[in-house]
């Protein structure tokens, strides 16, 4: 009965939300059409929240974006012409960085172009104010939550720091560190030994690249406890490595097969003397059975079984 | 009575037996033990049995008859109940000393004793975490120490040749640290032998096992598990953790140390077996907390394995016990590692972190988690057969220390011949994860990776199963170490070093987990699905450990908290649950089975089943020697200098044969050692009235009877026994059940339970070897029998 008397208002409610929503599409398929156009990701919500003033919204959007904000809003040339030298040393340094990937030499040829980077780097993140009392940090890095220039720069710094290349590089990037130096000139040294006995026979090569390569490598172990090492070293010394253990099969033999089986065979002989002596010399431990007082007799192991069965 | 005019020398063997000879014949045929005292002794223990028995009951076959007659004597075996062990007097004793002392004490006593309560499990956990800290960096000093040396020992000769002589050298320091950590184990205290769990499960059941909970077992304890870590057996400290913390417990809780004659004159309150093994367990708890960083674990654990006796006040200051622990020792390593503040090493195992990832559905496997449970019943199996042969012929201290130093020698050798016969080399990683890479033949800039897991202390090692990248290890190397750690592992417990079976087990699993994990992901080859062996390597770790000891609720909780992501719960607790199952159908935990095997009378949880027709009438201890409330002085010492039976509860009856209360042979002993003689009460009126407190001072070591001194005029006083005697002991009818009277001894701590006629005569005594030696096994319940060991 009740569902009666009310289906005439839910017919009519139906309609008005059936209305309702078409509407609503009408006017998200509008807003679409004008997106296209302006291509502004906010144009939608706001549609969306007040279509009433759709039109006069999206002609502003469009017509701003294809003009310039305001003055105050816009940077200044100042920090437009050091944004502009921060991409061209960006662009140096990846450069660099791309074509002494492999064999690494991030260290030794991009320092330089590093240093400069980060220098116009600091000059955009500095406090100080440029000609015009401006600073360019707020208005370049912290202006959206994209920050850009920062994203870019961290990502330099990140190589930066994985490579470890302060560990090779003088303070203020002027030139490799003298470790690095003489640490190079010694790798040199090992590889033209190794250049001159390359075509010949390999033994002849461990033999007498042997007092080479062990400089090397010990100058190599004291770098490492130092931490006065960085990427470019490592990578050298890991190819050298490479060559000296796999290429010329240098490493060392496995030649004492014998003594050293022998020698185990022995320990584990030992243990079988032990427990055999032990076994047959010691005497066994007995216990002593002790009966407790007991009130009845019957209560022995055997009769409980037979108590059970 | 013959023995008057003999001049009294209580400490001489010879001529008690002659005393006893004249004696016994009196008393032969009388039928009931209604004259109080039932004494005997004798050369041979078994003519006492034998004539005591034939005192009560006539049809005694003759065949029965010649085979007590002689001494018999059997191997050792796990089907034997000790004599040397006593029950705790877990029930309060309450006479009137007690009474009194009761009402002289004020409502604010009894707040500062709950007080002194809390700082003294606070205590507990502060000291137990120091031990600990102690323990990890002295092992991680000398292991270093040690590594270095050996390692580059290998190096040198790796070049020039002759890696013999480092086999030699690794072999030889190896067995001199495990030397030296044997022979104070074996020679100064064989209690603190093994990893002690088992000896802190039967005290807290109710066992008074000799010397466990010394400070110089402490010590010896303490010493011997860094030797044998740094010795490189396969064994963890862990273990040995819950029991210093049980003995750190004990003592702290007593206010002072017998062995260093020291007493501080606090704490006075607790000096009895029911307080002290509160704070034994709260103890136990402080060391698993301390031991895997884990304090719900520790709670449990002290639950699980010793949850005899229960409440949950007590669950809450053992809680705040095992916090404390955990938290000094993260502290002071926090501080060791140059990094105060940084919490991060909560216990002495650092399982480190996993992920919460969990989507590889281990439930799939289940046939894992059942050969987990098979492997564990063959480790306890093993190590069962190998400790009996132990017992029967390694008995003697310097073959102990023999053994140990050549089990040490046999691990390094298998080490190194597994490390220089493996060619699977692994490039180093960038952080040096390895501590101690050893190159060997691998190419320069490669270490060899059996190395990680043999030149390592096994936490280490257990460490980078769980961790290292995939691709670490190759299955040969795996399979190997597995099969090589399992028997090494299995045949160094029970040695007679202080050494803990949680590292090696888990290491075990860690590794053959880990090699599921490989394999699988070779087989199946869909790769990212089967990514993280590392997950294996702790479910199979897990599953080890379970199939070894057995436990289950705290072990699961111990886990989690050790990898610190409560997402592994599920999975651990099916594997728990699973292995034990599987394992409990062919052999007991490892645990159960040293305890059987050194013949404890442990109560289990229930009375076997099947044994309902069984009566107190049965089980009970007949005939009873008792004591007249007011006795002769020399009727007493007669009785406790007796050897052959050595009662320890005497039930106190008035003529004729009426219970009237039940008295301690400790205090019997005080009672002699200060003179409570009626007479001399009568002649000296001004003579103090002894209290409660001098009952305490001689606690825990109570003289024997022989250091007691009675003149013979002496013998001829008599003492009261009213005041001092517990007059209402529990007893039961003789009709009572076994699961009865069972359940009413475990759930009470009984030590003794007088069984009475319906007149209140008593006619029998229950003890704790009464109820322990039945037990089922494989043929129906079954008997223990009880040895001189």
């Amino acid at each position: 009965m009740s569902l009666y008397k009310n289906s005439p208002f839910l017919v009519l409610l139906v309609l008005s939300t059936y209305a309702l929503a078409s509407s609503v599409g009408v006017n998200l398929t509008a807003s679409d059409s004008a997106d296209r156009l302006s291509l502004s990701p906010a144009a939608p919500a706001v549609v969306v929240d007040s279509p009433v003033f759709k039109p006069g919204v999206d002609s502003l959007f469009s017509l701003n974006l294809l003009s310039s904000f305001p003055e105050d809003l816009e940077i200044s040339d100042y920090c437009s012409d050091l944004l502009h030298i921060f991409g061209q040393r960006y662009v140096a340094y990846v450069n660099c960085l791309v074509t002494a990937a492999r064999p690494v030499k991030v260290c030794q040829n991009c320092f330089s172009t590093y240093g400069s980077l980060m220098n116009i780097y600091n000059n955009i993140s500095s406090d100080e104010m440029g000609p015009g009392n401006v600073s360019c940090r707020d208005s370049l890095l912290r202006s959206d939550h994209l920050m850009l220039v920062y994203l870019l720069y961290s990502n330099m710094e990140d190589i930066w720091t994985k490579s470890s290349c302060v560990n090779c590089i003088t303070k203020g990037f002027q030139s490799l560190t003298n470790d690095t130096l003489y640490f190079i000139s010694t790798l040199n040294q090992t590889l033209t030994c190794f250049e001159k006995y390359q075509q010949g026979n390999h033994t002849e090569l461990c033999k007498d690249c042997k007092n080479a390569y062990r400089d090397l490598n010990e100058l190599y172990s004291r770098m490492e406890t130092n931490l006065t090492m960085c990427i470019d070293i490592e990578d050298s010394m890991n190819m050298t490595r490479r060559l000296w253990s796999k290429n010329f099969n240098c490493s060392f033999p496995r030649e004492e097969t014998v003594p050293v089986i022998a020698v185990s065979s022995f320990m584990l002989f030992l243990p079988i003397i032990f427990y055999l002596s032990s076994f047959l010399h010691s005497e066994q431990k007995k216990r002593k059975l002790i009966h407790p007082k007991r009130a009845k007799s019957y209560t022995t192991l055997m009769n409980i079984q037979d108590k059970l069965s | 009575m013959a023995n008057i005019a003999k001049k009294v020398s209580w400490s001489s063997r010879a001529e008690e037996s002659g005393v006893a000879g004249e004696r016994t014949p009196l008393f032969n045929g009388s039928e009931q033990p209604r004259l109080s005292r039932q004494l005997s002794g004798g050369g041979s223990v078994f003519q006492i049995g034998r004539l005591s028995t034939v005192d009560l009951e006539e049809e005694i076959t003759s065949d029965e008859d010649s085979q007590r007659g002689r001494p018999k004597e059997i191997p050792h075996n796990e089907k034997l109940l000790s004599l040397k062990y006593e029950s705790l007097d877990y029930d309060n004793i309450e006479n009137q000393l007690f009474l009194e002392e009761e009402r002289r004490m004020s409502y604010m006593g009894f707040r500062c004793l709950e007080i002194s309560r809390w700082v003294v499990c606070g205590l507990i956990g502060f000291l137990t975490g120091l031990i600990a800290c102690f323990i990890d960096i002295a092992v991680e000093e000398l292991a270093g120490i040690k590594y270095q040396v050996v390692k580059q020992n290998i190096e040198k000769f790796t070049e020039v040749g002759g890696l013999s002589i480092s086999l030699i050298l690794w072999a030889v320091l190896n067995s001199s640290i495990v030397m030296l950590g044997a022979i104070i184990v074996a020679f100064f205290e064989p209690i603190a032998a093994g990893s002690g769990i088992p000896q802190i499960k039967c005290y807290l059941n109710g066992v008074k096992i000799p010397r466990v909970v010394r400070l110089k077992t402490l010590v010896v304890k303490v010493c011997g598990v860094i030797c044998s870590v740094v010795g490189g057996l396969a064994v963890g400290k862990e273990g040995p953790m819950i029991h210093s913390g049980a003995v750190v417990a004990a003592g702290v809780s007593q206010g002072r140390s017998t062995s260093l004659k020291r007493d501080f004159k606090i704490f006075e309150y607790f000096r009895r077996d029911t307080e002290k093994r509160d704070f034994v367990s709260a103890g136990a708890a402080a060391g698993v907390s301390a031991a895997f960083g884990a304090p719900v674990g520790g709670v449990l654990f002290a639950l699980e394995e010793g949850a005899s006796f229960w409440n949950q006040m007590l669950t809450w200051r053992i809680f705040f016990a095992s916090m404390i622990s955990t938290f000094t020792l993260n502290f002071f390593l926090s501080i060791y590692h140059k990094n105060p503040g940084d919490l991060s090493n909560p216990g002495l195992i650092n399982f480190g972190r996993f992920e919460s990832d969990v989507r590889n559905s281990h439930c799939v496997f289940f046939q894992l988690y059942v050969v987990c449970g098979l492997l564990g019943a063959l480790f306890n199996l093993l190590n069962y057969w190998l400790t009996i042969f132990r017992i029967r012929y390694v008995h003697r201290p310097c073959l102990q220390v023999m053994e140990a130093m050549l089990v040490a020698a046999v691990t390094a050798t298998v080490s190194f011949t597994m490390i220089y016969f493996s060619n699977d080399c692994q490039p180093l990683g960038p952080e040096h994860t390895e501590e101690y890479p050893l190159q060997l033949f691998c190419a320069d800039g490669e270490y060899n990776s059996m190395a990680t897991a043999f030149f390592n202390t096994p936490e280490r090692s257990v460490r980078s199963l769980f961790h290292n990248q995939p691709g670490t290890y190759n299955p040969l190397t795996l399979g190997l170490f597995t099969l090589t750690y399992f028997f090494l592992a299995c045949w160094t417990y029970g040695l007679a070093v202080s050494a803990g079976v949680f590292i090696p087990s888990l290491l075990i699993g860690a590794a053959w987990g880990r090699l599921f994990g490989i394999l699988l992901a070779s087989i199946t080859s869909s790769g990212s699905i089967w990514a993280d062996p590392g997950k294996y390597a702790l479910i199979g770790a897990a599953a080890q450990l379970g199939g070894i000891v057995r436990m289950t609720l705290s072990l699961t909780v111990i886990m989690v908290e050790a990898t610190g992501n409560v997402t592994y719960g599920l999975p651990i607790m099916l594997v728990l649950m699973t292995a034990k199952i599987v394992g409990d159908y062919f052999v007991e935990g490892l645990y159960d089975i040293h305890i059987k095997l050194q013949s404890v009378p442990f109560l289990h949880l229930e009375a076997p089943a099947t044994s309902h027709w069984l009566t107190a009438r049965e089980v009970m201890g007949s005939p009873v020697t008792c004591l007249n409330r007011i006795e002769k002085v020399g009727t007493i010492v007669d009785i406790l200098s007796n050897t052959s039976t050595n009662h320890n509860g005497f039930p106190v009856v008035v003529q004729p044969a009426k219970l009237c209360g039940l008295i301690l042979r400790s205090q019997l002993i005080v009672l002699l050692k200060h003179k409570v003689f009626v007479e001399l009460a009568r002649s000296r009126l001004t003579q103090r009235k002894l209290q409660l407190k001098d009952f305490r001072d001689a606690y825990p070591r109570f003289p024997p009877i022989q250091s007691i001194h009675v003149s013979q005029d002496e013998r001829e006083c008599m003492m009261d026994l009213t005041e001092f005697m517990n007059a209402t002991p529990y007893t039961v009818p003789q009709e009572t059940s076994l699961p009865r009277v069972f359940k009413l001894f475990r759930a009470l701590g009984l030590r003794h339970l007088v069984v009475v006629d319906d007149e209140n005569r008593v006619v029998g005594l229950v003890t704790r070897k009464d109820l322990a030696r039945y037990h089922l096994g494989k043929h129906g319940l079954e008997e223990l029998q009880v040895a001189q060991t």
